[in-house]
């Protein structure tokens, strides 16, 4: 699986971002192949609006399948990644990317 | 640090009497966000010193050179928002109609339109009458709030919250349920939404409502004007308990709301009797929950 995560960093250290949408960055963790793809989405703070569906477009174009992050997505990005048919797990908050993803391991996570 | 957003989808319900009696409260505890940018009124209660000022720039504006132009005509034409009129036979770009588009700019035969970043108002770092900081921002006339300048403006309190290593960072939402809120929403911990017993106050309630639940944000509610129409009260209340919405409290009409407004404080300087007892109340609540 790709599983994507919003972070405010790029390391398994740092801590997870409760935004969907102005999410400082991605760290895409492939767990067949044991590696981390990272993606800078700060560029996100110029957009004025619809800043949810760009970063979904951003997610579907880094090839995630599963999506880890903390308050969830809002209503239009939501339609996004329904469509996209991105497996979505919420609650990440206020911990680091580690931790997220042993909570998904352990299926601590709610997915909507 | 946790996030607080007070939010209320109809305005007048009391929203900022309630976030800043709030702020007054935590006092050096909390860092204090004005998102209500396109009527902010939060300074006149916290008398912020407007320290620190940066200015904001947001969308973008055609400007015509009119050395270039050969006066074709062709960017009036294809203007969806009848933004280029012409005066004194020159075509000119109104700076309130111009969405910043670019269609004018694309079609023009000899490149005379280019856009321009847009300046709609100013962002400030302050410290406030209570000695807490207030992270706000004043927008031109005619000029729009966004989710850039709401998450402008929370980002900054985060990044001072974070620093001085304070508890809570307070949030006026923005009023409705498009794009500003969305942006006050996003991140927070728990949601403090303002009512009133009025058809619109419960339509609207239920209005952002949906959005606060597409974001699985904890949310609690405070009944303003609670005594003005009882049965209405009720119906309030059993919507809070369909939606598992913590139930906060509810308070009277009360001319003191005013009274304390006109003299520019908060309703817990004003009032030392049973008002300022439920904001106290109300705030331990809120502390509670979001432990």
């Amino acid at each position: 699986m790709r599983i994507a995560f919003t972070t405010k960093g790029t390391k398994w250290e740092s801590e997870m971002d409760a935004r969907f949408g102005r999410t400082e960055f991605f760290l895409i963790y492939d767990e067949e192949k044991d590696e981390f793809t990272e993606f800078d989405n700060r560029a996100i703070g110029g957009e004025a609006h619809g800043a949810g569906p760009k970063t979904a477009q951003k997610l579907f174009e880094l090839q995630a399948e599963v999506l880890i992050t903390g308050n969830g997505p809002g209503g239009n990005a939501a339609t996004v990644l329904e469509k996209a048919g991105m497996n979505i797990y919420i609650g990440a908050i206020d911990i680091t990317v580690k931790q997220a993803y042993d909570a998904y391991k352990k299926n601590e996570l709610k997915k909507i | 640090m946790k996030e607080i957003v007070i939010i209320s989808g109809k305005g007048g319900t009391g929203k900022t009497s309630f976030a800043a009696s709030l702020a007054y409260l935590g006092g050096s505890d909390v860092v204090v966000v004005d998102c209500d940018v396109d009527a902010a009124d939060m300074h006149l209660l916290l008398k912020p010193d407007f320290a620190k000022s940066e200015e904001f720039f947001s969308g973008e504006l055609a400007v015509i050179d009119q050395e270039k132009c050969i006066k074709c005509g062709k960017c009036k034409e294809v203007c969806r928002f009848d933004a280029i009129p012409i005066i004194n036979n020159q075509y000119i770009v109104d700076p309130l109609s111009c969405e910043g588009c670019g269609y004018c700019a694309r079609v023009c035969p000899v490149n005379a339109i280019t856009n321009e970043d847009l300046n709609v108002g100013n962002w400030y770092i302050s410290n406030t009458k209570i000695n807490n900081t207030l992270v706000h921002a004043k927008l031109g006339i005619g000029a729009d709030n966004s989710g850039k300048l709401v998450a402008k403006v929370k980002d900054e309190a985060k990044k001072i919250a974070v620093s001085t290593n304070k508890d809570y960072i307070i949030v006026d939402g923005s009023p409705g349920i498009g794009c500003p809120v969305v942006s006050s929403l996003s991140g927070a911990n728990f949601v403090v939404l303002v009512t009133e017993p009025s058809a619109s106050g419960l339509h609207d309630l239920k209005r952002v409502y949906e959005l606060v639940k597409k974001f699985h944000i904890k949310a609690g509610c405070i009944i303003n004007k609670a005594d003005i129409n009882k049965d209405k009260v009720e119906e309030v209340k059993s919507f809070l308990k369909e939606e598992n919405i913590e139930y906060i409290a509810d308070f009277p009409y009360d001319i003191d709301f005013t009274k304390a407004m006109i003299k520019g404080e908060t309703i817990v300087e004003y009032d030392n009797g049973n008002l300022k007892n439920l904001v106290v109340e109300s705030w331990n609540k809120i502390k509670e929950s979001v432990k």
